[in-house]
């Protein structure tokens, strides 16, 4: 396995705050690698970071051996790095199909931008269905689906997914988290991926990491981070009850 | 009452001959008496205030009062008896205060746990000292009692604060204070509180202060009114606070330092008590108190250098300049006053200019621009700290003092400071150097003894009554002490050679990389360490360095963080005789919290207990 991803010692500001203080990281070839953390932990914007869309103020982020850090997001996708945006932003009025096509407006292929849209549409039967309708009428589910289809038609290296189960109810986020665990396994999509829904997260990744104000406090295969006493009662609500039966206290994180 | 000369110090009447007996505070020989004269003398004033939904609330000295009385009386109608025990499971609250004077009203004793005890730990406390009240402060620690509660049978009530999730509670023997002060209220009777009072003698115990126990079960040392008393006269002497004076309580109330400066000084000179939130809001606190005195112990200090630097780092380039030019001036300047010499005309006038334009800006910001002195102690603080206080203009001095001897033992003054010791002897405490190195005081402030341990009592005194301290030094020509090292911590080398381990472990601690350190080297061919890393500059250092790291494991085993900690090893290796030289080193890759074993309540390392954890890592070395 290979480095694909790297990234060193990166920060970021909002304005004045550093949302994110000295974050590393690394994502091997081929891995899914999770980013866990609560709101305001500076997930979001660590992905912003790596698609360009914000610059750092320090640090790298390194591509494949190239440090990529304060280019424009249109030359980071042409590398390979493509972002599944928060909240399932599609295009409302165009049609899936041509959602899809804008997902493609980087290559030039036409016969291999047909095979991995026909690739999309057998991952996702629903969106091959309702291929002229408007995505802005389909359901939330369709419309995340869509998100990541689209991404998919830029034929990435990487795809930084950036919470595709929010707002969707349990089975269809586990609907389309076996999807992307196929993707991964079938086509060899490398992702990245952050989570608020840390049981699914981790059950799909290989690697995780644990961010809390800016800072990774946590870093270890997926396994043994679901192991952890930390993350059971902060991320999988594993409540330990206490004598009483109704403990509210929680007891100080020591991420171990 | 043989009747003693007395003198008149910060207004306050004591005898006029520091360390005899019975020591008086304008006339009162116990901390009930004195409370009492003191809440009668200041009534509405403000005596202490507390953070209420964010916003800080002014409690009179009559209410300290009242709220006392309430409580001892509805301790005594639930059966509390003269010479019996109770327990203080809290963050540092008024409440806190009040149960502890209470107690000590009633003639009973008042003993401290620490919220990162655990609960077999409470239940060890409790038993050992046969706690018959046990107060908590919320839902969390009263899980702890919960799980032990079948452990301890000598409790017979335990109260608790804070009533917040606990409505559907129900146990016999839980009551909420609220419930305490209504059965004060129903049995409130002024002359018998009083009574109660009047009954406290000089050589009633007062407090049971359980000492952190680097080895083995803690012992508890058993203070009497009259050990506290002479604590608090040669507080009067030592400690920068005067009357109406602010002060901020925030370290645990059960170590002997906060509870002779928070709850007993005020006592003295009538000063304000303000009570921290919680321990992460303390430089918040700070700066909202900025109180006239301040005392800390060395890592807090360090802690709030480091902000500065962070701060002064991120500042313009223009910013950076000017604070390093102020900093210039600062210690130019300090160079004189640590040493109490008049400083010249010149670099005065550089130090004003730039105290105008810097320093007091950075006093304010940092809630010390009302600081006439700040105070260290209960750990040893590096001399460069110590400077850069006096350069930013907040003249810092360090302490020295035990439970053992009711806080403060040893001290510098403005006008009597010498940089790298521990000061000289307080007025009414004498100290001497036994044969073997051993520092060895005597007192009316050194303890009884230890309760139920009269073996380690006896081990505690020489024949000749002079109390062993356990610390190894000397004292110079103008009788300011130095610590080196700790009797019991003296490592015999395989090659036969004596080492106290403290002396290296506190020049590593002067690091700002080194929060703490262990040596090791008992019956071993070398000295070798065991380094916990401070969090904050090490994280700094790194991302500076574009040293790549991720969690603190990850921090630990960097290869440039491994050679900050080489090089400061090195540092400190220069300073010390072949023999005494660490060969090796290792970092320890957990980040150790207060509730962990291996931590004292502040934050020292555990010689034993770190030896057994971290065995592997030690064999690894050798």
């Amino acid at each position: 396995m290979s480095t694909l991803l790297e990234v060193r010692n990166l920060e970021t500001f909002y304005g004045p705050i550093m949302a994110i203080r000295g974050v590393s990281l690394k994502v091997e070839k081929g891995q899914v690698v999770t980013v866990l953390g609560a709101n305001g932990a500076g997930k979001t914007t660590l992905l912003k970071t790596i698609s360009g869309i914000m610059d750092p103020e320090k640090g790298q982020v390194i591509f494949e051996g190239e440090e990529i850090q304060g280019f424009e997001p249109h030359q980071v996708v042409r590398r390979g790095i493509v972002q599944v945006p928060e909240g399932r932003e599609v295009f409302p009025l165009l049609t899936v199909e041509e959602n899809l096509a804008l997902g493609a407006y980087t290559r030039k292929d036409r016969a291999q931008i047909a095979r991995d849209r026909d690739m999309v549409f057998s991952y996702f039967p629903i969106l091959a269905e309702r291929r002229a309708q408007e995505a802005g009428t389909l359901s939330g589910g369709q419309q995340q689906m869509l998100a990541i289809g689209r991404g998919l038609m830029a034929s990435p290296k990487i795809m930084l997914l950036d919470e595709p189960s929010l707002g969707l109810s349990p089975l269809l986020t586990q609907e389309i988290f076996d999807i992307l665990r196929r993707l991964n396994k079938d086509e060899g999509v490398t992702m990245m991926l952050v989570e608020q829904n840390a049981a699914v997260a981790l059950d799909l990744a290989d690697w995780g990491y644990v961010m809390e104000l800016g800072r990774i406090v946590m870093a270890d295969t997926a396994e043994r981070l679901s192991a952890s006493e930390d993350i059971q009662s902060f991320y999988l609500g594993h409540a330990n009850e206490g004598s009483r039966g109704e403990r509210r206290w929680k007891k100080r994180k020591t991420w171990r | 009452m043989n009747a003693l000369a007395e003198t008149t110090l910060k207004g306050i009447r004591v005898n006029a001959e520091p360390g005899t007996s019975p020591v008086r505070i304008d006339g009162q020989e116990t901390i009930p008496a004195l409370l009492r004269a003191r809440c009668r003398e200041n009534g509405d004033a403000t005596a202490h205030r507390e953070k209420d939904l964010g916003i800080w609330q002014a409690y009179s000295w009559t209410d300290y009062l009242n709220h006392v009385r309430l409580i001892g009386m509805g301790l005594r109608a639930l059966g509390l008896g003269r010479g019996d025990v109770i327990s203080i499971l809290s963050e540092d609250n008024r409440e806190w205060m009040y149960c502890d004077m209470a107690a000590q009203c009633m003639g009973a004793i008042s003993s401290g746990v620490y919220t990162t005890d655990s609960a077999s730990q409470l239940a060890y406390l409790v038993n050992d000292s046969q706690t018959k009240f046990l107060f908590l402060e919320n839902e969390e620690q009263l899980d702890k009692f919960l799980e032990v509660e079948d452990q301890m049978p000598s409790l017979v009530k335990v109260i608790i604060f804070d009533p917040e999730g606990l409505h559907d509670f129900d146990n016999d023997k839980c009551i909420f204070l609220s419930d305490l002060y209504e059965l004060g209220r129903q049995n409130d009777d002024e002359a018998l509180f009083n009574a109660e009072i009047d009954a406290v003698t000089k050589d009633s115990i007062a407090v049971l202060i359980y000492t952190s126990g680097t080895t083995g079960n803690p012992k508890g040392v058993m203070l009497t009114q009259e050990n506290i008393v002479a604590g608090m006269e040669t507080s009067l002497y030592g400690l920068p606070f005067e009357k109406r004076a602010e002060q901020l309580c925030f370290l645990p109330l059960c170590h002997i330092l906060e509870r002779i400066v928070s709850l007993y000084t005020p006592l003295i000179v009538s000063s304000t008590v303000n009570f921290a939130e919680s321990p992460e809001t303390v430089f918040d606190n700070l700066r909202e108190v900025s109180p006239h005195g301040f005392v800390a112990v060395p890592r807090v200090w360090e802690k709030i250098y480091s902000r500065v630097l962070v701060m002064a780092q991120e500042s313009t380039l223009l910013g950076r300049w000017a604070f390093a030019q102020a900093i210039k001036a600062g210690e130019a300047r300090a160079k004189y006053t640590m040493e109490n010499e008049p400083v010249p005309s010149g670099v005065e006038m550089r130090y004003k200019i730039w105290d105008f334009l810097v320093l007091a800006n950075l006093r304010r910001l940092l809630g010390m621009d009302r600081i006439q002195r700040g105070l260290t102690g209960a750990a040893p603080i590096s001399p460069e700290l110590l400077k850069w206080y006096h350069a930013i203009g907040v003249p810092l001095f360090e302490g020295w003092g035990m439970s053992e001897t009711a806080g403060v033992g040893t001290i510098n003054l403005p006008e009597a400071n010498k940089t790298g010791t521990i000061g000289q002897p307080v007025p009414g405490t004498q100290l001497r150097i036994a044969p073997d190195g051993e520092i060895q005081v005597r007192g009316l402030n050194v303890f009884k003894g230890y309760l139920n341990k009269p073996e380690k009592t006896a081990e505690a005194f020489t024949e000749d009554g002079w109390m062993r301290t356990g610390d190894v030094g000397r004292v110079d020509n103008q009788g300011y002490v130095t610590i080196t090292g700790r009797m019991k911590d003296i490592i015999i080398t395989a090659g036969g050679k004596n080492i106290t381990p403290a002396e290296i472990e506190s020049r590593l601690k002067f690091s700002h990389y080194i929060s703490d350190a262990v040596v090791i080297g008992d019956r071993r061919k070398y000295l070798s360490c065991l380094v916990m890393i401070d969090q904050e500059n090490v994280e700094k250092f790194a991302q500076d360095h574009k040293v790549p790291f991720g969690d603190f494991r990850s921090l630990c085993r960097a290869r440039e963080v491994l050679d900050l900690i080489q090089k400061e090893v090195d540092a400190v290796n220069k300073e010390f005789a072949q023999v005494e030289q660490i060969k090796k080193f290792r970092l320890i890759d957990v980040l150790l919290t207060a509730e962990d074993e291996e931590l004292t309540a502040t934050m020292k390392l555990k010689r034993s207990t770190v030896e057994k954890r971290h065995k592997a890592l030690i064999d690894d070395m050798y």
